[in-house]
């Protein structure tokens, strides 16, 4: 079985979602209200840990309405991990095409590999890199008093430009910053914001615990891969070494590692914990 | 902790149940689900600055017409989720210009428009006609004059409606913008002139103004047109016409 179709089309669903809730409102049907920073589904709350934890310093208060936003979110991720990245967020989903359009575009056009190396290649700079854009941000926030790394939240933003276009035929300035982000992966640095930045994907990642649902290999103690072409090192969007890092913070498990790993291969080496484990 | 981001402005509300506006600048996390289930379209998202993203009402354009919908879906309380009674809203206050509401100068001048400076005055009363809370927001004294009262809770439906144009003889102050402590510039301007007098009066009364010399520095706390010298949350007006 591969994963990529249901991924793509678990995508797709919350790319169109995020039309369709307007749409619904505009209707008058309030089952389900609200952006990517903060959905309310049938009375249930599910808001961007990113955003709650701005608000939170940015106010000062630590009130139960605020912490009651987060409970799903927090349980979604604990069992799930950062599925939210990889298979939901609609920026991902833009992220996956500016780099297949790259990737096309290098290997038609300038003869080049299939595979390249990301910006900061290593896992751990790429992780601090993300942190302490996420800690500085989340400090700014509660010294002005405004929650700030909602400016630069992908999900939200495009969620937000998605309703405005329903309902008021318009974009706004945000989009500037969905585009600019897009054509910088596009034509300079693939995957960086997802990567690099993302203070969503930073909140959501410290999420887990041992059950937590991750990327596991058979092989017991790998240390180099096990096939002579790397393929899951080199399917892996996030520049991780699957074999040996799928539980690292970086992981989104997005199940492109498993996919490649299983290609012209008999027997299964990585796969998802709890899921067909010989 | 210095505020930032938000200007105070007439006819720009926050929509109902907002909590006051440094409050609901860090929580608003700008998720627009008050703007999505608006039925009217009233909530307007702002497009630039600090603000960018957090929802306001524009009574000029479409006023609250304090349905109710967009409190309780507050996630973060930045609108107060508790609250279902329009009557218990308060955005702001409206505030009637008398030397353009049409039923004052009918009162004032009569009906004819040279002792009116040009302006018509007519019987008008839309504001009261109009108001989702007629005898607890507005009243007509002596079946004319539209009086603001208390139980105003600043939807600005009477704003939308008003007939009067360029400027509407009705506009809405919104809630936090009659603080003492950030008042109007012209207030805290002559507020900033007390203290200096007093100040000086008191360290040396010999040296207190008094008589010409005071009026000539009383009348030096007009400035308009000049920045203001203090910490000042409003956006202000090129000239002084519009002000009172």
């Amino acid at each position: 079985m591969m994963f990529r179709p249901f991924r793509r089309t678990v995508q797709l669903a919350f790319f169109s979602l995020m039309f369709a809730i307007p749409v619904l409102n505009m209707y008058e049907n309030y089952t389900i209200t609200g952006t990517y920073y903060a959905l309310q589904v049938g009375g249930l709350e599910a808001a961007d840990p990113a955003a709650i934890l701005q608000a939170v310093f940015a106010s000062g208060e630590f009130a139960l309405p605020i912490l009651g936003a987060l409970l799903f979110p927090l349980l979604f991720a604990l069992v799930l991990g950062r599925v939210w990245c990889g298979w939901m967020c609609p920026y991902h989903l833009l992220s996956d095409g500016a780099f297949r359009l790259r990737t096309l575009f290098r290997t038609k056009f300038l003869g080049g590999h299939e595979t390249e190396t990301l910006a900061v290649s290593s896992a751990l700079k790429a992780n601090l890199c993300r942190y302490a854009f996420l800690l500085v941000g989340t400090a700014a926030a509660g010294v002005i008093g405004i929650p700030v790394l909602n400016f630069v939240s992908a999900p939200g933003i495009l969620s937000t430009e998605a309703m405005l276009l329903v309902r008021q035929h318009s974009l706004s300035v945000e989009f500037g910053f969905i585009a600019a982000i897009f054509l910088a992966e596009l034509f300079f640095f693939p995957r960086f914001w997802c990567r690099l930045f993302c203070p969503t994907g930073a909140c959501l990642a410290l999420i887990r615990a041992p059950f937590t649902l991750r990327v596991r290999t058979t092989v017991p103690n790998p240390k180099t891969p096990c096939c002579k072409e790397n393929a899951c090192t080199s399917a892996c969007p996030m520049g991780l070494a699957p074999y040996r890092q799928g539980s690292n913070l970086l992981c989104t498990n997005c199940a492109r590692c498993i996919d490649a790993c299983r290609s012209g291969k008999d027997r299964e080496i990585l796969g998802f914990t709890g899921f067909s484990q010989p | 902790m210095t505020r930032l981001g938000h200007t105070y402005r007439e006819n720009r509300l926050r929509p109902p149940g907002a909590v006051e506006e440094e409050r609901f600048m860090a929580l608003c996390i700008r998720c627009n689900r008050c703007l999505e289930v608006c039925p009217y379209g009233s909530i307007r998202r702002a497009g630039w600055g600090l603000t960018i993203g957090t929802p306001f009402v524009l009574p000029e354009t479409k006023a609250c017409y304090l349905c109710m919908a967009c409190t309780g879906l507050c996630p973060t309380g930045a609108l107060d989720k508790r609250l279902s009674d329009p009557e218990a809203v308060r955005m702001g206050k409206a505030k009637i210009d008398p030397n353009i509401c049409y039923s004052h100068l009918f009162f004032d001048a009569d009906v004819l428009p040279e002792d009116a400076g040009g302006r018509i005055g007519a019987l008008c009363n839309t504001c009261y006609n109009v108001c989702p809370l007629p005898n607890k927001a507005i009243m007509l004294k002596n079946n004319l004059l539209p009086l603001v009262l208390e139980g105003c809770v600043g939807c600005g439906i009477c704003v939308e409606r008003c007939p009067a144009r360029p400027g509407r003889a009705v506009n809405v102050v919104p809630a936090g913008m009659g603080k003492t402590d950030e008042a109007g510039f012209h207030f805290r301007k002559a507020h900033k002139h007390h203290e200096e007098v007093s100040a000086r009066a008191k360290a040396d009364p010999n040296k207190a103004l008094k008589g010409a010399d005071l009026l000539e520095r009383k009348q030096k706390i007009d400035s308009s047109g000049s920045a203001a010298e203090f910490d000042f949350p409003y956006e202000l007006e090129d000239g002084t016409e519009d002000w009172e």
